[in-house]
């Protein structure tokens, strides 16, 4: 492709708390990111957000937000409310693409209940609340493999506290793992852009086609009237990144949706290098 | 079955006693001295006891067993099958050790740790007794000493004796219960195994619970630099030994490399007041020189410092010690700079035990690293080093180690999820694997998460060609071979079926995805193939495999006649 005629495309995102929320490999999220845009010619500026710094929305084209241990959420959580809650309800208000990963997740519900002292309050992003039942009750430990629009997402889930759904839509139906609860099969969370989950893994890393999705749906926001934001997601090799989706689908036992996902990386036909029932409905409005 | 038999019991036995005889008729006047002085309440008490005799005589037909079945070395099962028999048997048996135990726990550094103790003890003239590496639960404690133990319920000459067991994290408290020690060991805390103890506060909530119970007699060692570990001295009232680096020459900031700011840090604020750490000197992940900067507690003056070091090369660090009684110079004999924390771990620990210093240098000196903790193999004119890497922290170490001087490495890379390694392998993409883009001569990933290392890899930069890939056999292709082997097997003998699935590594692939047939290896062994044949001859191959990759590579070189097996390996 030649590089003179692409415009300089620019995409900034913010990571919040990355030096308290930073448990389960969240850098592989950021560094899928930035490498998924890089091979594009899409330049991705990273943005750490600390406890006390403001959040600008206008300046962010993507946030991040990662899990942590419970005792390093509470400072976290105060600073979300005190200080960033307005600013990352106008971004997500303004359809910029949220990604929230495990405590995050939980920080973006309405609350946290702990198995003793007082809940923690989130900013209630999500229709949904998180109880965490004490130490008698199992943490959601193992690998876990969801269905998200009809294409399979794999990721590696630890929690201890269950988070039930109000009028919250999920991310995706659980196939194997706990999911939010372990008892209604569903995982995660999405309003707007916001997309909240309890896989880690890393996820982005070998979720190929969901990370393309979340740079789709920042590319479509902040560039989509001007260009068609799908010309700049050239299909990349991602040999690697579905063999290592596929192994997982295997273990879980999953042999049937393994071989779609081996199959995906051959089929040179689609220009996403994704499957098309993926393209999101949200960023063909956009459009 | 080609391997060699395990060797008959009473060759073992004829072997032991006359190393220990030959250890006691080397103790003339002048080590006297350096045995222990403190003996306090360990004077060794044998009693007869119907049930603990019992008990040692069920565990060890229980280990023989499980020997002769080829099943392993069969500590962990006599120690199960004599706990079963007798739950106070640890209790038991440890009361008859003349200098009584020592514990060494912590995420990194136990194996090498309590294998420095045990070569100084070894020197000062006493007889030591260890859990082998890896059965640091309790009843790997418990089969290490039902296997020492007479039927009568007695443990053979336990006069001289001192007990030196690595516990693993999560079971201190159990440990420190049934197993009052002299001397405790906390050499440092970082992530680790998330999904089996959910967070690293988890530890250290165990570990307050374990200063609890700790007696008032023993002493507490503690890594000064990890605030981690330092705070547990708040728990506790008796003797409080801090070991530590007052070398700034070490310092991150000195070493220029923006790289080094991808630390993972896992205690950041201080258990008092909540307050964030402010570092003067860092020397690797939150280990250092530290303040809060809020109630501006800070790192303890270490009693058994490094004042100086030196490394000479990438397993000589020499370096200058300072203790409350001592000076001198020591060398260590170790690849990496976590090395140093180990080394005085263990002086500070002997010299608490009463250990002069004679058989402190020399221990260290002559000192042998364990299996996988860089100890060399000779393998068709290449020399294999194994160097085990089980957490963010232990692997940047390791890649520190090897990825600073600008050579080129030939490496290979084990990345397993089995349960001993921790299921979940999110921690590789919090390792600095971007250092090593430049520095590779030639590089093989192998386990049964390749994909994902080679996935990290490639996001650090690496090309995909520079890499050779070898999965362990997919699932799909052992349900295959299993349901064959089965099918074809099943009246003869089913047990073997596991392990030849095992050693399958070349495995026909009907691809239903290219829709053609195609022949791919597979497995640990070929893996091992692929990196030696790729190393040339004279040359270093460093092997970075987690704890059950390591196992897995011990397995393959055991095969070859390469290495004895881990069970007849004989700890100093």
């Amino acid at each position: 492709m030649n590089d003179d005629l692409l415009p300089h495309i620019t995409l900034t995102l913010g990571h919040l708390y990355p030096d308290q929320l930073n448990l389960y490999g969240d850098r592989g999220n950021i560094l899928t990111l930035q490498r998924r845009c890089q091979f594009r010619g899409i330049e991705l500026r990273v943005v750490e957000l600390g406890i006390g710094d403001a959040l600008a929305p206008d300046e962010y084209d993507m946030l991040f937000i990662g899990g942590g241990q419970d005792k390093e959420q509470a400072p976290v959580a105060q600073d979300l409310l005190d200080i960033k809650s307005i600013g990352l309800w106008a971004a997500i208000e303004d359809d910029i693409p949220v990604l929230a990963v495990c405590g995050g997740y939980q920080l973006l519900a309405h609350y946290y209940r702990p198995a003793d002292g007082p809940d923690m309050r989130g900013l209630g992003v999500f229709d949904a609340w998180t109880i965490h039942k004490g130490a008698q009750e199992p943490r959601c430990t193992g690998d876990i493999a969801i269905n998200w629009n009809g294409n399979t997402l794999v990721g590696f889930e630890n929690h201890g506290g269950r988070t039930y759904l109000g009028t919250a839509k999920p991310l995706g139906k659980v196939l194997k793992g706990h999911g939010n609860n372990s008892e209604d099969h569903t995982e995660g969370a999405v309003y707007r852009n916001s997309f909240g989950t309890y896989m880690h893994g890393s996820l982005l890393p070998k979720n190929p086609h969901f990370a393309d999705h979340f740079i789709a749906l920042a590319l479509a926001r902040t560039y989509g009237r001007r260009d068609d934001p799908f010309t700049f997601l050239t299909p990349l090799d991602d040999t690697l990144e579905w063999e290592a989706h596929a192994f997982i689908l295997e273990r879980l036992g999953l042999y049937n949706a393994a071989a779609d996902a081996l199959r995906t990386y051959t089929d040179v036909g689609t220009i996403l290098h994704i499957p098309k029932n993926q393209v999101s409905l949200r960023v063909n409005e956009t459009l | 079955m080609s391997e060699q038999k395990p060797p008959h019991f009473t060759n073992r036995e004829a072997r032991k006693r006359s190393v220990s005889n030959s250890t006691e008729s080397q103790m003339p006047a002048n080590h006297s001295s350096k045995t222990p002085s403190n003996q306090h309440a360990f004077k060794g008490r044998q009693r007869i006891s119907l049930r603990a005799g019992l008990a040692v005589m069920g565990g060890r037909a229980a280990g023989a067993l499980s020997r002769r079945l080829h099943l392993g070395g069969g500590t962990s099962i006599a120690g199960m099958v004599a706990q079963r028999l007798y739950p106070d048997i640890v209790g038991h048996l440890s009361t008859q050790l003349a200098h009584g135990s020592v514990l060494v726990t912590g995420t990194n550094g136990k194996t090498t740790t309590s294998g420095l103790i045990a070569a100084i003890l070894n020197d000062a003239g006493l007889r030591v007794w260890r859990n082998r590496e890896g059965s640091n639960l309790m009843q790997g404690v418990a089969g290490a000493l039902v296997i020492r133990a007479r039927p009568d319920g007695n443990l053979r000459r336990a006069g001289q004796a001192i007990s030196i067991f690595e516990v693993d994290e999560a079971v201190m408290p159990q440990a420190v219960q049934i197993l009052p020690p002299r001397a405790a060991i906390f050499t440092n805390l970082f992530r680790d195994q998330l999904d089996r103890f959910g967070e690293v506060e988890t530890i250290s909530m165990r570990w307050h619970q374990a200063i609890d119970l700790l007696p008032e007699n023993a002493t507490l060692v503690l890594n000064a630099d990890d605030p981690g570990t330092a705070h547990l001295s708040d728990f506790f009232h008796g003797q409080v030994v801090f070991f530590g680096i007052d070398d700034s020459s070490f310092d991150l900031a000195n070493e220029g490399l923006a790289i080094e700011s991808h630390q993972v840090i896992d205690t950041r604020t201080c258990p008092h007041c909540g307050g964030e750490y402010v570092y003067s000197i860092q020397y690797y992940s939150h280990l250092g020189h530290y303040i809060c900067s809020q109630c501006r507690r800070e790192r303890p003056k270490a009693d058994v410092r490094a004042v100086k070091i030196v490394a000479e090369s990438i397993d000589r660090l020499r370096i200058q010690i300072e203790t409350r009684t001592q000076q001198g110079e020591i060398v260590i004999p170790l690849a990496g700079f976590y090395n140093v924390y180990n080394a005085l771990a263990a002086i500070a620990t002997s010299q608490a035990l009463g250990i002069n210093w004679e058989p402190i240098v020399s221990g260290i000196e002559q000192f042998k690293p364990a299996f996988g903790r860089g100890e060399r193999v000779h393998v068709e004119g290449r020399t294999l080093r194994l160097l085990l890497a089980k957490n963010p922290t232990g692997f940047n170490e390791v890649l520190r180690t090897l990825f600073s001087d600008g050579i080129r490495r030939y490496v290979l890379f084990v990345l397993n999820d089995n349960t001993a390694d921790g299921q979940d392998i999110s921690w590789i993409w919090d390792v600095d694997f971007e250092r090593t883009t430049h520095h590779l001569a030639t590089l093989t990933v192998a386990g049964t998460r390749a994909f994902d290392l080679a996935l990290r890899l490639k996001h650090a930069g690496l090309e995909q060609e520079a890499m050779t890939i070898v999965a362990s056999a997919p699932l799909r292709a052992l349900k295959v071979a299993h349901e064959s082997k089965v099918r074809n097997t099943r009246q003869h003998r089913p047990a073997r079926n596991k392990e030849a699935i095992r050693n399958t590594h070349m495995i026909e692939l009907d691809d239903s995805i290219t829709n053609h047939r195609t022949t791919k290896t597979y497995g640990i062994s070929h893996a091992l193939d692929t990196a030696i044949r790729q190393t040339p001859s004279g040359e270093t191959l460093f092997v970075i495999p987690t704890y059950t990759g390591l196992l897995e590579i011990h397995r393959e070189l055991e095969h070859r006649g390469l290495t004895p097996r881990y069970w007849e390996e004989r700890g100093p």
